[in-house]
């Protein structure tokens, strides 16, 4: 099994004043294409920066992250900004949709910065949220949808430009657990059905345990299995 | 992501936030509708002067000077006012070197692009008419004449021929001697003093000024008063009166071209031969003088003072004066002054330009405030744009698309402001100022196009560059920091 992310050696370091915190503590992680990995730790372990690292939001300290055996270190940020448009998805925790966007905006905005125009646009978006179950609820605000409703918004529009790998960080964690298991099990079936790469921060065992292939546990910035 | 989807972001933008982006595009306009109101009426204030000189033929007429007779005499000139503040050489007024005599004018007349050469003559002389004696300038004309002085009649017409003993009067003329109207002096008669010149003297003179005789003027003195042996009269009878001037708008004053105006017109020929035989003492010493030092030689004429040219094209004026310059003449042209003018309003504009452009500087910090305000605001949205994938060159560009709204936007409005307010105030001048002068309606301001344009890139470049700090900011906002759990 081939990996598509992998983070290697890597450490995160803030400077805080006089004293440095370390936030990733040689970090390596391999996950494979197709694969459905959970994360899980305490708050503080890490598991959130090491996340943003393989999203390319943030730059590791020291170690490399690898996108398809290729080391994203060299991206200049113009190739970082399309390494999050077109090779990963992200969901957070709480959603971040941009409020004053119907959800079909929210979808709309990311092919926009994936290039597609008019018509195409509009068929696309229409398209991914019926693949997300919201085919009826497409010019609702955020506001005007559920907890669940607005993460699977948060869905559709992080797959729209047809990344490998979706990257969550504590999707269910403002979900009750009927609505947890309900978006797990969507994500799960992206994975079985779509082939779709998932790597998923949670702390919550029972749900991890259910639905991922692997899970890893992170304590102090290390991995700890 | 296209152009128009960044045009759609940033106008969504600034509808969100309508008040604020109002406001701050209220500053644009204001600063652009002073820019263009003080340019524009600085403009207008110019053009409407040029306007008056070229009706007034100030710009197609060169005053020539040749070696004057104070210059034949040896006389020192004190030294002008604004000596040194000019180059002569570039103005061509340098001094000349020649006399400007019957030949002179000739070589004046062929030059090409002239129309007419009119030599200036005229002197201060006591006049009899209607029973009154004033003081009066008169004034010699060619005849006949093509000038703009003598187009408008009040009655009667031109003095017929060179030799014929005809004048023309102005209006005022007709006033001050207590004619009823224009037509009532028609065919009146008036009468130019002068003391007896002393007879040898006089006909030796004659003979000297005759040398050269051009016009052929009739030497005989028609008119000695037989009653007053001591006091010489010519009699002239009055050919036309002259239009008054024009009250209003252009050629207001009377004074047309650069040809001094006067109260009485009598034939140039006449007018030459009466200055040359009744010249004032000074005038008389002059001569002396230059005969003496050899200048002017025994039977030579000391020409004229002065003559003017009239170019059949402005654009002409300058090669003329050269032309003018190479035979030796001195000229002098409105149009040196023009160019002083010119410098004059230029400052003007500048400075009203400058008032315009200082407001539209307090509008730009306007921009950058509300820039960087929505910055604030917006951090998360902006985070979760370059979480998606925005480039930092598209975020930037969001933000200098809205304040570039904000700056046409204010451009545009502002110069129907400007409009508006200059028809205002050219309403309000003619129903205040003007129409219960009898003035007739005048256009303070000009509003050309490069202005208006002007102006519009000009609040558009401000507002971009107002937009630039809070654009880069912008672009700088760290996502995981914008993005982290609240």
């Amino acid at each position: 099994m081939s990996a598509i992310l992998a983070a290697q050696e890597v450490f995160k370091i803030y400077q805080m004043g006089t004293n440095s915190v370390t936030a990733l503590d040689n970090v390596s992680l391999e996950i494979g294409e197709r694969e459905f990995v959970a994360i899980q730790g305490t708050s503080g372990s890490g598991k959130s920066t090491l996340l943003n690292m393989l999203g390319g939001l943030d730059h590791p300290t020291k170690g490399e992250v690898h996108f398809a055996s290729k080391p994203l270190g060299p991206f200049t940020k113009k190739e970082m900004a399309r390494y999050r448009r077109f090779s990963v998805g992200m969901i957070f925790q709480n959603f971040n949709l941009i409020p004053t966007m119907s959800a079909r905006e929210n979808v709309a905005l990311a092919l926009a910065f994936g290039g597609l125009r008019g018509q195409q646009r509009r068929a696309r978006s229409s398209e991914l949220l019926a693949r997300v179950g919201l085919g009826d609820r497409l010019e609702h605000k955020p506001s005007e949808l559920s907890g669940g409703e607005q993460q699977r918004v948060a869905i559709a529009r992080a797959l729209a430009n047809n990344p490998k790998v979706l990257l969550a960080d504590e999707p269910t964690g403002n979900l009750d657990s009927t609505r947890a298991h309900e978006l797990l099990g969507l994500l799960r079936e992206m994975v079985n059905q779509d082939g779709l790469t998932i790597l998923m921060v949670t702390h919550d065992h029972e749900l991890a345990n259910s639905f991922a292939d692997r899970i890893v546990f992170m304590k102090d910035g290390k991995v700890v299995l | 992501m296209s152009f128009l989807d960044i045009l759609h972001l940033a106008l969504r933008n600034l509808r969100q936030a309508k008040l604020r982006a109002t406001l701050t595009t209220m500053g644009v306009i204001v600063g652009v509708a002073v820019i263009v109101t003080m340019v524009s009426f600085g403009l207008g204030l110019q053009g409407n002067m040029l306007e008056r000189f070229k009706a007034l033929d100030f710009f197609n007429e060169i005053q020539v000077y040749g070696r004057g007779l104070s210059n034949l005499a040896g006389l020192d000139r004190p030294a002008r006012r604004d000596d040194g503040r000019r180059e002569p050489s570039a103005r061509g007024n340098r001094t000349p070197t020649r006399i400007l005599d019957e030949a002179g004018i000739k070589e004046i007349a062929a030059i090409n692009g002239v129309a007419y050469v009119e030599p200036s003559v005229n002197f201060t002389v006591y006049v009899r008419s209607n029973d009154k004696l004033l003081s009066q300038f008169v004034g010699g004309a060619n005849i006949p004449n093509a000038s703009t002085r003598f187009q408008n009649f009040a009655a009667g017409r031109m003095i017929s021929s060179p030799t014929a003993d005809e004048a023309v009067v102005s209006e005022r003329f007709v006033r001050d001697y207590g004619y009823d109207k224009p037509a009532d002096a028609i065919g009146k008669t008036i009468e130019l003093l002068a003391p007896a010149s002393d007879k040898s003297n006089d006909a030796q003179k004659e003979q000297e000024e005759e040398t050269p005789n051009f016009f052929g003027i009739p030497l005989d003195d028609p008119g000695i008063d037989e009653s007053a042996p001591d006091v010489e009269t010519r009699s002239f009878r009055i050919a036309g009166v002259l239009a008054a001037e024009v009250r209003e708008g252009a050629g207001q004053g009377g004074m047309r071209g650069m040809m001094p105006s006067a109260g009485i017109y009598i034939p140039l020929p006449t007018a030459h031969d009466w200055a040359t035989r009744h010249r004032g003492p000074m005038s008389q010493v002059a001569l002396a003088l230059a005969r003496r030092g050899g200048n002017l030689g025994e039977g030579q004429s000391e020409g004229y003072e002065l003559a003017v040219v009239r170019v059949a094209d402005p654009v002409h004026l300058a090669e003329v004066r050269q032309k003018l310059s190479d035979l030796g003449f001195g000229s002098f042209s409105i149009v040196d002054e023009l160019d002083e003018i010119r410098t004059v309003f230029l400052i003007i504009d500048s400075v009203l330009g400058l008032l315009g452009g200082i407001s539209l500087l307090v509008a730009s910090f306007g921009i950058a405030n509300t820039m960087i305000m929505s910055i604030l605001e917006r951090t998360r949205e902006i985070g979760i744009m370059k979480a998606i994938g925005a480039e930092d060159r598209e975020i930037k560009l969001i933000f200098f698309v809205e304040a570039a709204v904000i700056g046409v936007t204010g451009g545009v409005v502002g110069v129907l402001v400007a409009w508006g307010i200059s028809a205002l105030a050219n309403r309000l001048a003619y129903r205040f100022v003007l129409k219960p002068q009898g003035a007739s309606f005048i256009d303070f301001f000009d509003l050309p196009l490069y202005l208006t344009v002007g102006a519009i890139l000009f609040a558009l470049l401000i507002s971009i560059a107002a937009a630039l700090y809070p654009a880069s900011r912008a672009a700088r906002i760290d996502p995981v920091r914008a993005l982290r759990h609240d």
